[in-house]
């Protein structure tokens, strides 16, 4: 794939030993289990290696990130595990606010319920979620990642943590 | 930006992750001290947010480099078996040879081999993979 600057993909391995926690974590946090995350990595690396994709120099975790993100919902596509949901990315739909109002969440019960809830969103929401969240993206990265305009990544990311609240207050 | 009067909706996450700028921020802060609504769902928002940020980092139980180095070696297996094959010729070969004289030409078919796409080679091409060289698989 000839990009405008050619720049040569990282190398594979060197990207494993230096960023493989880092991919594990957002693969965790993308398909909740170690199964499908080890998987993931194994996709996102094995992309790397035939250096098929664009590679600009800048965030290697945002440009990681991104791969994972892709072929996590190339994935999520193929096997339909879930059956199509419409999203729902217009303000209207955004649930309303103040029901939760001074939540303070455990960190102990947090961590398994909290993976629940992710694992309970829509998968594009999900991602955006984790990219920000959990990644540390920018809205900017985000909405490259996930090639929608930031607008749509704003409402996702919003949305995401609405539903997110609403998961963990029926836990 | 949310029209003046309607609440902040997806306005309350850009705030919280530092995605206003200057103009739309101050806006929004305006909004927040007079609006109880969406003053209580920048507290809630702003709870998950910084669970989701306070997550634990989850550590791979298995070495995902030693995986991805196996893979990508099991994905060469054509090439490998076709090596191993040219190997165990060139081996047949020299072994076969009376004097010394044989040595430059097995020398001139060394190279030909190693530079020969062995894929396109009808014949190496059908060896087996058990027929590669345990030696091939050991961890660099």
């Amino acid at each position: 794939m000839a990009d405008e600057d050619e720049h040569p993909v990282p190398d594979w391995e060197e990207v494993a030993r230096t960023y493989g926690r880092f991919l594990y974590n957002v693969a965790y946090r993308l398909t909740g289990n170690e199964a499908d995350a080890s998987d993931l990595v194994q996709e996102v690396l094995l992309r790397v290696r035939r250096g098929l994709i664009t590679y600009r120099p800048g965030s290697m975790e945002a440009w990681l990130s991104r791969i994972a993100t892709n072929a996590f919902l190339d994935e999520v596509r193929r096997r339909r595990r879930r059956p199509v949901e419409p999203l729902l990315d217009d303000h209207e739909h955004v649930l309303p606010g103040g029901e939760a109002a001074d939540v303070e969440y455990e960190a102990r019960v947090l961590g398994e319920d909290l993976q629940a809830a992710l694992s309970r969103l829509p998968d594009e929401f999900r991602a955006a979620v984790v990219l920000a969240d959990v990644a540390g993206m920018s809205y900017a990265d985000v909405a490259t990642a996930l090639d929608v305009p930031p607008g749509t990544v704003r409402s996702r990311i919003h949305r995401g943590r609405a539903l997110l609240r609403l998961e963990l207050s029926r836990a | 930006m949310p029209d003046r009067g309607s609440h902040l909706g997806d306005a309350i996450s850009a705030l919280l992750d530092g995605e206003l700028d200057v103009v739309d921020e101050a806006a929004v802060r305006d909004h927040l001290a007079g609006c109880d609504s969406c003053a209580a769902e920048l507290r809630a928002t702003q709870a998950v947010r910084a669970a989701l940020r306070a997550l634990p980092v989850v550590a791979p139980v298995s070495d995902l480099a030693a995986r991805a180095r196996r893979r990508a070696r099991r994905e060469r297996p054509l090439v490998w078996a076709a090596a191993a094959a040219t190997v165990v010729a060139l081996v047949v070969l020299a072994g076969g040879g009376q004097d010394d004289r044989s040595a430059p030409p097995v020398a001139r078919l060394v190279e030909a081999h190693a530079t020969a796409d062995v894929r396109a080679d009808p014949v190496t091409h059908l060896v087996p993979p058990a027929l590669i060289p345990v030696s091939l698989e050991l961890e660099p």
